[in-house]
């Protein structure tokens, strides 16, 4: 693991900074810095699995990848920036739970490892997951909330893809906190990831 | 009749004061902190319990007289028309700005900028006044206006309502139903206070490491504050503990939480238990990592309400002989499970968890909306089955322990206080005391309406 990445998933701010404000002024080229900012960021989730760092850390790592990749910005218009995507992913909170902090690091995380995310937001009808599943082809769609009534959002959702005719062709996790076996066993959903970390993991193997 | 509701309250109280103390009683108290399934039992949308008091009163009633074996009901914090009279941005509302049967919800922003850290911590209710209220208040947007004067005034008078209409209710049901309340009064911890309505989650873990110092001052002054609030808020008789949610606690890892979260929380808890009162305490999420820390408290002065994803057997496995934990039949079995698979899980946990008592039958810190009512049933019944230590054993109400001088707790710092009043007065040509009693109490009231808006 190269220095920029040792000091970001050491969450060592400023000394980030400087590296890349020395990289950029050398000519690096901004795929390079990506690629070892992403090392990190994979250090970062590896902790995090471990129990060495927790959600603060995940959040304070992304704040920093983002103020990164402000800097890069200007850089990298005009390069392709979207050849190493992993796979498409939609996610949302179901409909009747506006609660975001979950699926936001889901998100984050997700990005970090190179999926593209399609961020549905909050309170979400079944519709829009559906049309959204039309449109991308996505073959993940994870659903998340905070709250314990949204049990039957969730199902509905399922339900909702099934008559659609998409059940074959998307995995359906869920994940946030009223979650578990019962629940995903009553929504019908593929898998449920009790953690950030194991729903990132879990679309890995999907898309591997 | 009125003489047998006062033995059924004696026993739920005494049972419920026994089981937090930790002394012996004859069974596991039913008792969780927000019992939200009594409000839907009777079939009143989520609505109507926040904005029509008749309707939500007639709920529990009828809840009491269908499930009298519950120990305790619940209280509320939410009153519609008041939060309508101020707009509060920080929650959305059923029937308002939700469906009238999805339950209220908060809404996180940085309602306070990262530059602020020193105007709340050199004057924190000045900056509440002048800075944060008119974010968090919509209708004091536009300060100085007409409307936001109105705004107040209604809010203040709202405000008096729902405390009348709190006192109604609370006498009705010990009354006429024998029940006690599960606590009264609230606060946060002060680091939650700066995660939940100021900064939020994610500015507030960032300025965890970016500014570390300013985090901890803030905690620091928000100790008086909540400690005024709380105790302004508690039951004058001190027959309930005090209620605390705790929210961001389970994202900070063990040392963040020994540095920025446990010092201040642990000494407003300290000033609320010299002050005679005990606590009740949420810890959402997981914090088995944190909870050991409740052992440095006063034994039998924190009921610990551990949530769903904690595990109930190592929560008392780590505080037994410390504090009483409540909890352990899980939401979704509640709302998704079967009768059987209830009783089955209430079973095991009072042969196991309850078995010498501290332990509180309750789900992950609420009994939820959806619970199905014959899984409610069955859970009751399992306790009447299994959950008695001693039936010979009638634990009595207990008197507060005798309130000692904290010397944490400073004087409340108040904006306009009796003093400099007196100096605009000039010479008082009657009884100060009695003008003074009168002015003190409602500026002291004044202040809590101010930082009740950070919950």
């Amino acid at each position: 693991m190269g220095e920029l990445a040792h000091a970001l998933s050491n969450m060592e701010e400023k000394r980030v900074y400087e590296i890349i404000d020395k990289q950029i002024a050398e000519g690096a080229n901004p795929m390079d810095i990506i690629q070892e900012c992403n090392d990190g960021m994979i250090r970062v989730g590896e902790l995090f699995s471990e129990g060495t760092y927790f959600i603060s850390q995940l959040i304070y790592s992304a704040e920093i990848l983002k103020k990164v990749m402000s800097k890069l910005d200007p850089l990298l218009s005009g390069l392709k920036v979207s050849g190493s995507v992993r796979g498409k992913v939609i996610i949302g909170t179901v409909k009747g739970d506006i609660h975001d902090i979950g699926k936001n690091i889901v998100a984050t995380l997700l990005r970090g490892s190179g999926f593209e995310v399609i961020d549905l937001g909050v309170d979400v009808p079944s519709e829009k997951f559906v049309d959204a599943v039309k449109e991308t082809n996505a073959k993940i769609l994870g659903l998340s909330a905070l709250l314990n009534f949204t049990y039957p959002a969730m199902k509905e959702v399922v339900e909702a893809i099934s008559a659609a005719g998409l059940r074959e062709k998307v995995k359906i996790i869920i994940g946030g906190a009223p979650v578990n076996e019962q629940v995903r066993e009553f929504t019908g959903a593929d898998h449920y990831a009790k953690d950030a970390v194991e729903g990132i993991n879990m679309c890995k193997e999907i898309y591997s | 009749m009125a003489q047998d509701m006062k033995r059924l309250f004696d026993e739920r109280l005494g049972r419920y004061h026994a089981a937090m103390s930790l002394e012996p009683h004859d069974r596991i108290p039913i008792a969780t902190g927000s019992n939200y399934f009594a409000e839907v039992y009777s079939g009143n949308t989520k609505q109507e319990t926040i904005y029509n008091p008749d309707k939500w009163l007639q709920a529990e009633l009828k809840f009491c007289q269908d499930f009298p074996e519950v120990d305790v009901l619940r209280d509320n914090r939410i009153y519609g028309p008041l939060f309508d009279a101020l707009d509060v941005k920080t929650y959305k509302l059923p029937g308002r700005d939700l469906p009238a049967d999805t339950q209220f919800q908060f809404v996180e922003c940085e309602y306070m900028k990262e530059d602020e850290y020193d105007d709340l911590i050199n004057d924190p209710t000045g900056f509440m006044i002048g800075t944060l209220l008119p974010r968090l208040l919509g209708e004091l947007a536009n300060k100085g206006t007409g409307r936001s004067y109105m705004a107040m005034w209604k809010g203040g008078v709202a405000m008096a309502q729902f405390a009348a209409i709190m006192r109604n209710r609370g006498m009705v049901l010990e009354q006429q139903c024998g029940m006690p309340q599960p606590m009264a009064g609230f606060f946060l911890a002060p680091f939650d206070v700066l995660a939940d309505a100021l900064r939020g989650l994610n500015a507030t873990l960032i300025d965890m490491f970016r500014k570390p110092d300013k985090v901890l001052a803030a905690c620091d002054v928000l100790v008086q504050e909540m400690a005024h609030m709380a105790l302004s808020m508690a039951d004058p008789l001190k027959r309930y503990p005090i209620f605390v949610p705790t929210h961001k606690a389970i994202f900070m890892s063990p040392e963040q939480f020994d540095t920025f979260y446990w010092p201040s929380f642990k000494k407003l808890m300290e000033i609320l238990i010299d002050a005679g009162y005990s606590i009740r305490a949420y810890l959402e999420g997981d914090w088995s990592r944190h909870w050991h820390h409740m052992r440095e408290l006063p034994k039998g002065r924190v009921l610990c309400d551990i949530d769903t994803q904690g595990d109930i057997y190592q929560a008392k496995k780590d505080l037994e002989g410390y504090q009483c934990v409540a909890g352990g039949v899980k939401d979704s079995m509640l709302i998704l499970g079967t009768t059987d698979q209830v009783r089955e899980n209430v079973r095991e946990l009072c042969q196991t968890v309850g078995k010498a008592g501290g332990y509180i039958i309750s789900a992950g810190c609420s009994f939820p909306y959806d619970a199905k009512p014959e899984n409610f049933r069955a859970m009751v019944d399992a306790v009447m089955e299994y959950g008695w230590h001693d039936k010979t054993i009638k634990a009595k109400p207990k008197a507060a322990p005798p309130a000692s001088k904290s010397e944490t707790l400073k004087p409340r710092n108040l904006l306009t206080p009796w003093e400099v009043k007196k100096g605009e007065l000039g010479k008082i040509m009657g009884d100060e005391d009695l003008i003074r009693k009168h002015w003190d109490q409602l500026e002291s009231l004044a202040h809590t309406f101010v930082w009740q808006w950070v919950l």
